[in-house]
């Protein structure tokens, strides 16, 4: 230290009289502190960034560090080293292997189950079967249906009925061997219309709410706007019977849990896990201990998608085996039991209709969505609206008719999946709309930007909608694909397709929280001395990046770089209550909740500066580890100075943010599902290669727009798009869960359940658009599920538009699109279909309408969302309705009804049928 | 997936293969000799018919060599498929099948000596339990087929390799050899019409290489085949023609199939009765409409029989295109 140093120092707190500490630095790895990056301090607060969309309420937060920089996730280190422990890479000293005796019928009841020759195998630990707990748990409280293991009843093949904890793999298989389980098999259901009917022995008994005596888990009715003039309005009608095949999430890691009962009593599970507080509450549930006695450890996650977003029975058998043992067990799956517990996309047969009038606006949605849930509810419930209600927006409707029904049958239980509910009937909307804009002879472009609904709008159910980019998406993906000369123009087997997106960026209203009383998502701070930030949050890591979201945020606000913020999120003993990794609420939520907590800190900090500095507050800014007055940034502190300072009569700062949608919506029966705090939106263009004589489809290339509010990390976003097409890619071409003859899943392997692979993936643009929502944090929305959806129906319209040939059953596999072939062949009176011709389009009318009208729009939109002092919009405003008011409070032709009438119950569609059972307690038995 | 124990053996030469295969069979015990494994070891995996020992072949270098008329067993299919000597047909098959680590593994004798595939077959233990096993491994209880039941005892398997086609095509001979001796027999004849039986080696026996008629070099042909993606997928179907030309005039023209059937198809008969009244563009439309009807896909793999059978017609059709010079 030099001599000039040493005087410098003498202001500074020291022991008096001897040796100086150190003047604090920076706090950083670098000892100077980096200009503030003005190219990213917004326009609104003296910087140079650009703000079409307006101002944001978290603008004053923003120094210019991380937030809108590409940046590679917090833990990909860990990840390319190997040093991420997943589920299986848990090995705790003196582990026991676990393994599942699994049910080889479809639908039987349990007689007994003799466990003598297993228990006499040498090595075998414990074993354990559905007497060693019954209480039922499930991921939503109102349809708690799944045991740990049988208790009197097997549903599907591979459903559990015992587990073994022996010392090694080998011995525990040899004891699931030994284990002679007697059955009495009972008539299984495969056909998921049989569901509808009533059955001697409906899969679960739901008591006095049970529907029937069918195998109905679930069923909604909804009519909604001008129901009744929908058709005599209409000019053209599209009506299109579809099937969707089941789909796995097929993640890279299968399920593992490991299980340890510690010395104290507690039980640790360490588990990959999408929703650690819900396997937290039915592990109490399950194992009738109280919660606080229980810690659940996320291990790293292979993938997720929804997959693991159910408390699973083998995490229950895992800790009823090392109860009864005294030791840690491990269950790691084969790839087979992944298929078993699957929850994937539900096979769906989904009947739509869509209507246009005469001025090319759609004034009629009517669906029909029957949905196969296998043989556990799961989140069935929010599955059955989601097939309705996300496809609402984001087109303004004249009508909306719902009717949806969820039937169990004897196959593994499906759940929630990437796109949750959305994807198939989004597929089936969007397909509509091509077909919809090949009979009015327009562009389905310009059919879409005239119909959408203006930012800040109310829909058709009454989501309140705030910030849309949707049209910028169209825009452009229709310039970056050169749509123009394309579309309809290609030679045959070559051809171009749009497709369009809808999701919830968030649940408005959580599965096991009373919204009133608690937070969404609750971030913790804690700084001490060494000026790093340790994050608790419960927000589950899946490979989304929210460790890196939720740090970014806390840096931002900070002025800190990321090597700066430790987060701790695996632990439910540490974290706070988070609700989990699902309906992409992560980013929305817990950066939120992070950002509120680190401004307590910010204001700590701010304070002490105006003290040390004599300054006001207003008049100082934080930048990179330096805080310092904004006209003299000579005078300043540097963070962990202005740190020092707040701690020294409390110690640590510690904060603590929290997160909560405002209340929302309307009062009608399920007008929860489907709300959200604020939506995405996308636009995909596909273009495809068809070999007419084959069948084959090739995805070329795909323009990928996605409105995600903000990117706060663009790299991520960007990801999460190429991962989002890869994923529905293989939904629209290759992937299904394929039963065979005798109802069993033929394809339980990765071999034969078809995942694209890299020689199949298109070359993906990805073009992020920024909406810039109020509420989201620093303007950002979801970008994890809303960019699966346009892709299946892109690629559907671009086959179409090369070959002129519609599919109605996913995946397109080349003998189903070849069979269709041959019947337009047929139809056509042709005999070779390098014959066929390619479809053409020449505009009517009501194209140059369509483009009037959605210039207007335009300028509608752009002053909706920069002008502070607009009315409110409801869905319906562009058929004349005043759109300040809900139409139902002026019209009473405009339906709002939730209950089907008499007259649609003498001939309901396929899953309206559901309707026609009276549930046992409203038939007075 | 555990796989059942076994006992490994690494002979280093020929000889000592064959006397650990011979004083293996005297305890009446079983093995399988393993080459490249992708095939075997999967099975094993699943439990599929694994047996005690497991002879390895790769540490004989004998099996090792290659040249344009001789192609030993062990010859990785990577190795056959980037090798300058290797007929492009030949070339073309061996690279399209599976993806390329497996190929590096993967051996030509292990594709030709493929054990056939069928929906009810390959799968795991707890999955084949659940539909009372199949008779290809009917685990001690006698089961039926489950793809066709009530039938005869014939497996209905499906044989999906690649190399066979082209090398039938090529009259390739294989060369076997056991204890009791060495003998060869012309690829065609290689095959016995049984998903279980599948060829002509005997208990004991093994092929060691492969030799191709030197005059192979100066024949045209293509091998195309039918899958749903691009790397990994078994074909479905597929086709090998090959044609020698003299000037303009076609002089001889031969056909192979693959996938789908128990065994790979060689139709002799079809393509020499054209040759004669050769048409172009006519005659082919006329084979690929032939070997369609002589086909017999059984709905046992991804794609359906129909829909197999109908592209086997494009297929030919699109193998004989370099036939119209175009």
């Amino acid at each position: 230290m030099s001599e000039k140093e040493k005087k410098e120092m003498v202001g500074y707190r020291q022991q008096p009289g001897k040796i100086p500490f150190s003047r604090p630095g920076s706090g950083g790895k670098s000892p100077f502190s980096e200009p503030r990056d003005e190219e990213m301090i917004p326009e609104s607060q003296g910087g140079k960034k650009n703000q079409p969309w307006g101002g944001h309420r978290h603008d004053k937060l923003i120094t210019g560090r991380v937030v809108g920089k590409s940046t590679s996730l917090v833990d990909s280190k860990w990840k390319v080293t190997g040093r991420a422990k997943y589920g299986d890479d848990i090995r705790l000293p003196n582990e026991l292997i676990g393994k599942i005796v699994r049910s080889p019928h479809h639908y039987a009841r349990v007689l007994s189950i003799d466990l003598s020759k297993a228990l006499d195998l040498p090595g075998v630990i414990s074993i354990a079967t559905g007497d060693d707990a019954k209480n039922k748990f499930g991921v939503l409280p109102v349809t708690k249906d799944e045991h740990a293991m049988a208790v009197d009843r097997v549903r599907h093949i591979g459903d559990l009925v015992a587990c073994v904890a022996a010392e090694d793999e080998g011995t525990a298989l040899e004891a699931v061997r030994l284990i002679n389980v007697e059955y009495e098999i009972l008539e299984s259901i495969h056909d998921m219309k049989d569901g509808l009917n009533d059955s001697e022995k409906p899969i679960h008994d739901r008591g006095e709410y049970h529907i029937g005596e069918a195998n109905v888990q679930k069923r909604v009715f909804q009519e909604f706007g001008n129901i009744d003039s929908m058709q005599e309005n209409a000019i053209a009608s599209h009506k299109n019977n579809w099937f969707f095949n089941g789909v796995n999430h097929a993640a890279t890691e299968p399920h593992a849990v490991v299980a340890d009962w510690d010395p104290s009593g507690r039980l640790t599970l360490y588990t990959p896990q999408q929703v650690p507080h819900y396997v937290h509450r039915a592990l109490a549930d399950v194992l009738e201990i109280p919660m606080h006695q229980i810690n659940v450890h996320r291990t790293f996650v292979g993938g997720g998608f929804g997959g693991k977003s159910d408390p699973f029975p083998h995490e229950m058998c895992a800790s009823i085996l090392a109860r009864k043992s005294g030791r840690p067990v491990r269950i790691t799956f084969d790839r087979e039991e992944v298929y078993w517990i699957n929850r994937g996309r539900h096979p769906s047969h989904i009947e739509m209709n869509l209507h246009a009038d005469e001025k090319g606006r759609l004034c009629g949605i009517e669906t029909d969505a029957l949905i196969d849930g296998g043989a556990f509810a799961s989140f069935g419930h929010v599955t059955t609206y989601y097939n309705g209600v996300l496809h609402t927006a984001p087109y303004e409707i004249g009508a909306f008719h719902y009717t949806g029904a969820r039937v169990w049958t004897n196959k593994p239980a499906s759940g929630a999946m990437r796109g949750h509910g959305a994807v198939n009937s989004r597929c089936a909307v969007e397909v509509g709309i091509d077909d919809l804009s090949e009979q009015l002879q327009v562009d389905p472009i310009s059919f879409r930007l005239a119909n959408l609904l203006p930012p800040n709008s109310a829909t058709i159910t009454g989501f309140r909608v705030t910030s849309i980019g949707m049209r910028e998406c169209l825009e452009r993906v229709m310039e970056e694909s050169d749509w123009k000369n394309k579309f309809r123009k290609m030679p045959l087997g070559h051809g171009i397709g749009i497709g369009c997106g809808f999701f919830i960026s968030g649940s408005g209203l959580p599965i096991h929280w009373d919204p009133n009383k608690f937070p969404h998502a609750t971030v913790h701070l804690k700084i001490d001395m060494d000026g790093g930030v340790t994050v608790h949050t419960g927000a589950a890591d899946i490979g989304q990046g929210s460790d890196t979201v939720v740090a970014q945020s806390v840096a931002e606000v900070l002025g800190l770089p990321l090597d700066m913020i430790r987060i701790k999120s695996r632990e439910t003993d540490t974290s706070p209550v988070d609700l989990g990794s699902y309906s992409s609420r992560v980013t929305f939520m817990n950066a939120n909740a992070a950002i509120s907590a680190a401004m307590k800190i910010r204001e700590d900090l701010l304070n002490a500066t105006s003290e040390i500095t004599d300054s006001p507050i207003e008049k100082l800014v934080i930048g990179d580890r330096r805080i310092f007055r904004k006209d003299d940034p000579a005078v300043g502190v540097s963070y962990l100075e202005a740190l020092h300072k707040a701690q020294e009569e409390r110690g640590a700062l510690v904060a603590s943010g929290a997160y909560r949608t405002p209340p929302m919506g309307r009062a009608h029966k399920g007008a929860a599902a489907g709300l959200a705090p604020a939506y995405s939106f996308s636009a995909y263009v596909a273009e495809v290669k068809v070999d007419v004589e084959t069948g084959q489809t090739k995805v070329e290339k795909v323009w990928a727009a996605h409105d995600c509010g903000k990117a706060l990390n663009p790299l991520a976003v960007k990801g999460q798009i190429i991962g989002s097409c890869h994923m529905g890619m293989g939904q629209v071409l290759s992937e299904e869960m394929r039963y065979g003859r005798t109802g069993n899943l033929m394809n339980t392997d990765l071999l034969d359940y078809k995942i694209p692979s890299v020689h199949e993936m298109p070359e993906v643009t990805p073009i992020i658009v920024e909406s810039n929502d109020p509420e989201g944090p620093f303007g950002a929305k979801e970008a994890g599920e809303g960019p699966l959806l346009p892709i299946l129906p892109a690629v559907c319209n671009a086959v179409y538009d090369a070959i002129g040939v519609r599919s109605n059953e996913l995946p397109i596999t080349p003998d189903r699109l070849y069979k269709n072939i041959e019947k337009k062949c047929r139809k056509l009176k042709i005999d070779d279909p390098m014959d066929l011709p390619s479809p053409r389009l020449e505009y009517s009318e009501l194209q140059e309408i369509l483009e009037k009208r959605s210039q207007e729009h335009s300028i509608r939109d752009r002053d909706r969302r920069l002008k502070s002092d607009i009315k409110p919009y409801h869905n319906g405003a562009l058929f004349g309705m005043d759109p300040t008011i809900p139409p139902d409070e002026v019209d009473e032709s405009w339906k709002v009804t939730v209950i089907p009438s008499e007259e649609y119950l003498e001939s309901p569609r396929l899953a309206g049928s559901a309707w026609l059972h009276t549930e046992r307690r409203k038939r007075g038995e | 997936m555990k796989m059942p124990p076994f006992k490994l053996h690494t002979p280093n030469s020929l000889d000592e293969a064959l006397e650990i295969a011979r004083n293996i069979q005297s305890n009446e015990e079983d093995f399988d000799w393993i080459a490249g494994g992708t095939d075997l070891l999967p099975n094993y995996k699943w439990h599929l018919n694994s047996k005690k020992n497991v002879i390895s072949l790769a540490k004989i270098p004998t099996l090792t060599e290659l040249s344009d008329t001789h192609i030993g067993a062990m010859v990785r299919l990577q190795d056959l498929a980037e090798s300058k000597t290797t007929h492009p047909v030949l070339a073309k098959s061996a690279n399209s099948i599976a993806s390329i680590m497996i190929r590096r593994s993967g051996t030509v004798g292990g594709n030709i000596c493929l054990d056939t595939r069928c929906y009810w077959f390959n799968q795991t233990e707890d999955w084949r339990e659940s539909i009372d096993w199949c008779h290809k491994c009917d685990c001690g209880t006698g089961a039926d087929c489950r793809v066709i039941p009530n039938q005869n005892t014939l497996c209905v398997a499906t044989y999906q390799a690649d190399l066979a086609p082209v090398l039938m095509c090529m009259e390739a001979k294989v060369h076997l050899i056991s204890t009791s001796g060495k003998r060869e027999m012309l690829l065609n004849d290689f095959f016995e019409l049984d998903g279980m039986t599948r060829n002509k080696l005997q208990p004991g026996e093994l092929l060691t290489h492969i030799s191709i008629p030197k005059e192979i070099s100066n024949w045209s042909g293509d091998y195309q085949k039918l899958r749903q993606r691009e790397s990994w997928d078994f074909p479905e179907a597929g086709v090998a023609v090959l044609w020698k030309k003299e000037g303009d005039t076609l002089k001889e023209l031969r056909v192979a199939t693959t996938g789908l059937e128990s065994i790979p198809g060689y139709h002799e008969d079809l393509s020499a009765q054209l040759v004669e009244n050769w048409n172009g563009k006519e005659s082919i439309t006329a084979l690929s409409e032939q070997i369609r009807r002589a086909v017999k896909p059984v709905q046992n793999t991804w794609f359906t029989p129909s829909y197999r059978r109908k592209m086997v017609k494009v297929l030919t059709k699109r193998a004989c295109k370099g036939l119209l010079g175009e």
